[in-house]
């Protein structure tokens, strides 16, 4: 009989497993808020045209949402990180601004820096 | 140049002793050295919980933690990760405190620079919806060694020993509350999770819940082993939809999993949490009153003794316990209540989480050890007051709290230090007033709130927040009266010394400290009928400047009929028949028109 202790550890690799089959190795991980004053402000339209590039055929991308980063007056912030990079937050974007992201930092790796919350 | 390199040194006060500033000019001259100077950013942190190998730096990306760190070494850690991209091993530390891997994925160094994020550790991080993330960043795992390795009375030993106290406002001590549930014997103890957040302004409970709801069911189950108790409530504000819809799916999750219901992880110890919804009272944060509203009554307080954890919901020991509060469980108890004790101020340990808000560049959510000063907060993590307006004062503790002006804005976030000043800690609103804000107003809208959500069981509050408000409410519409300061004052001191609970023992609070640091507006509005940040409509006046162009829109929109003037001549306001609509300021197109 395991102890609760070996329990966890097991079912943790397994949740690790579970993560990265769904892609969490790709090369870019992208994170959009999805507090209620993220949606509030319109990450809920972000998120969906992230989905939607997936949909269409965006890879090595691995797209999941996260819970409040705490940055309300840049919010809706959607977050890029690649291994072995600093990670690019940006700041107060908008659906146009989600297509723009995906098509200069995600498509070519060109980050906005416009954007970009120092 | 973009950033390609961010070195972070401590500079907590341990650090700081060990010279992490001169470290810092090093590093600069090494930079310059590379050419890389516009490609690095060096900051200074808040204490990043490593004192005993301080002075520490970190290097990203990659995460390198370097300690104990001296002059001498710092050209060999800059030569090794810009040309070889290899640390120096003789001195890195591994830490693994589960509230580093915020720095993991560091960025926006601004903001998250001076904080420290325990109970927001995952908040920001992982998907709240899955609880394969909740796993992969040592989810559960303070479950399962609670259940494993450690006793009842040792999971209530290192609570105490972690100093750690409740966040909802009142800092009582967490592990001698643990300790007098645990006492009691009962066939049924109840645990009870206070997600009420009442507090105008306040979404620190909120975000915890819709960022990581795992934290506190997990915090919650260890608590329930510690005492001996088999149920756990959540009882949570029905104006969070999404905060509901997050804890639901993880309850259920967690259920799932095993880690909820009968025979957790088999050992034998079964607890499950159900969800109670609150009705829209401000009074049902107070631990009777939410515990009257769970039981199906009216929500209102009890005089105490007896203490919930001797007999409270349906008369069964009860431990309640903030959402904050539950959230730092996990972390004392992976992270040891040593290191968790070795961070804060010595009677407040740990960290605590602000909302802030207001006039304020950085609104957000932050979270910093204790012992930081409030001028750190506003102008370190929150970037000062916006559009050049001076500073006026700081609303600490939501309605129940206080406003400090800028003599006190080096005093260090501390339970006690705080109250010293005037205000209190309370749950974790901060509001930032500037120069543009009437304090008699502010102190006006809180009251208007404390007095609405009164229950109206004893009459001091009742009725006295009512008195309080009526005088307030004269002195705004310029009816103040000669005594009136003194009025508000001998009834706010009686109303705090005779409420039967805390929301009238701290209704008066606002007036109070408003009086105690701006007697002098109070007299404006009372002896001059003037107010200073044109604020209170009644006190303003409006007059007309020969910027006018005589176009005659203010005559028309007048609905008092006190503007007079022809056509392309200079229009005049009639002061006894005006009623300060400021209607007429609204619509002028060529900014004639004034407000004294």
């Amino acid at each position: 009989m395991l102890t609760p202790l070996e329990i966890i550890q097991k079912k943790r690799a397994e949740a690790i497993n579970r993560i990265i089959g769904k892609g969490y190795l790709s090369k870019k991980r992208v994170y959009v808020g999805m507090a209620t004053c993220e949606i509030a402000a319109g990450s809920k339209d972000v998120m969906e045209v992230f989905q939607s590039a997936i949909g269409n055929g965006l890879t090595d991308v691995y797209l999941s949402q996260k819970g409040c980063a705490g940055r309300c007056n840049f919010e809706p912030t959607v977050e890029v990180v690649e291994e072995g990079k600093i990670p690019v937050k940006y700041g107060k974007v908008t659906k146009d601004k989600a297509l723009e992201i995906i098509e200069r930092h995600l498509k070519k790796g060109e980050i906005v820096k416009e954007w970009v919350i120092e | 140049m973009s950033t390609k390199y961010v070195i972070t040194l401590c500079d907590g006060p341990s650090c700081m002793q060990k010279k992490s500033r001169e470290l810092m000019a090093v590093v600069e001259r090494e930079v310059e050295k590379y050419g890389f100077s516009g490609k690095v950013k060096i900051i200074l942190s808040g204490c990043l919980g490593m004192c005993n190998k301080g002075p520490v730096m970190i290097v990203n990306p990659g995460y390198t933690i370097y300690g104990n760190v001296t002059e001498r070494d710092i050209p060999l850690i800059i030569k090794a990760h810009f040309e070889k991209k290899l640390p120096v091993a003789r001195l890195v530390i591994e830490e693994g405190h589960l509230y580093n891997r915020f720095y993991r994925i560091f960025g926006d160094v601004k903001f998250f620079g001076k904080q420290m994020r325990i109970a927001l550790r995952n908040c920001g991080i992982i998907d709240p919806e899955s609880i394969d993330d909740y796993l992969s960043v040592r989810g559960y795992e303070a479950l399962a060694k609670v259940i494993t390795e450690m006793k009842p009375e040792e999971v209530i030993a290192e609570v105490k020993n972690s100093g750690l106290r409740g966040r909802g406002g009142a800092g009582f001590p967490t592990g001698v509350k643990w300790e007098l549930t645990a006492r009691e014997k009962n066939d049924q103890k109840y645990l009870i999770c206070n997600a009420d957040e009442g507090d105008p302004g306040a979404f620190m409970d909120r975000s915890t819940i819709e960022g990581d709801p795992h934290t506190i069911i997990e915090g919650m189950a260890i608590g329930a082993y510690a005492i001996g108790s088999s149920r756990g409530i959540v009882y949570i504000r029905a104006e969070y939809p999404l905060a509901i819809k997050r804890l639901e799916k993880a309850i259920n999750l967690a259920r799932g999993e095993g880690f909820l219901g009968k025979n957790i992880l088999d050992s034998g110890f079964s607890f499950d949490i159900e969800i109670k919804l609150g009705a829209g009272a401000f009074v049902c944060g107070e631990e009777t009153a939410l515990i009257h509203s769970i039981e199906g009554s009216r929500g209102m307080p009890r005089p105490r003794p007896p203490f919930p954890s001797v007999a409270g919901l349906f008369n069964k020991p009860t431990l309640i316990n903030n959402v904050e509060t539950w959230a730092n469980i996990p972390v004392i108890i992976l992270d040891g209540a040593d290191w968790f004790s070795s961070i804060g101020t010595e009677k407040s340990k740990g960290t605590k989480v602000f909302a802030l808000a207001g006039k304020i560049k950085n609104t957000g959510l932050v979270e910093v050890p204790m012992g930081i000063t409030l001028r750190q907060i506003i102008y370190d993590i929150g970037d000062g007051i916006p559009n050049n307006k001076k500073f006026k004062a700081i609303q600490t503790g939501g309605p129940s709290g206080g406003c400090l002006p800028e003599k006190y804005l080096d005093t260090k976030i501390d339970y006690e230090s705080l109250a010293e000043a005037g205000s209190i800690m309370g749950s974790g609103g901060m509001i930032i007033i500037d120069e543009d804000s009437c304090m008699v107003n502010i102190a006006k809208f809180f009251l208007e709130f404390t007095q609405n959500e009164s229950c109206g069981k004893c009459t001091p509050c009742r009725g006295g927040t009512k008195r309080m408000l009526e005088i307030l409410t004269r002195i705004t519409q310029g009816q103040g009266e000669e005594g009136d300061i003194e009025k508000l004052e001998r009834l706010g001191k009686m109303i705090k010394k005779s409420s039967l609970c805390g929301l009238g023992q701290s209704a008066p609070n606002p007036v109070l400290s408003t009086i105690k640091h701006f007697r002098i507006e109070y007299e404006e509005h009372i002896n001059q009928k003037k107010c200073r940040a044109g604020v209170c409509q009644s006190l303003l006046s409006y007059s007309i400047t020969d910027k006018c162009a005589g176009c005659s829109v203010c005559k028309k929109v007048c609905p008092a009929g006190a503007i007079s003037g022809s056509l392309k001549n200079r229009h005049e306001i009639d002061k006894n028949k005006c009623v300060k609509c400021g209607i007429c300021f609204d619509s002028c197109k060529f900014s004639a028109i004034k407000k004294h």
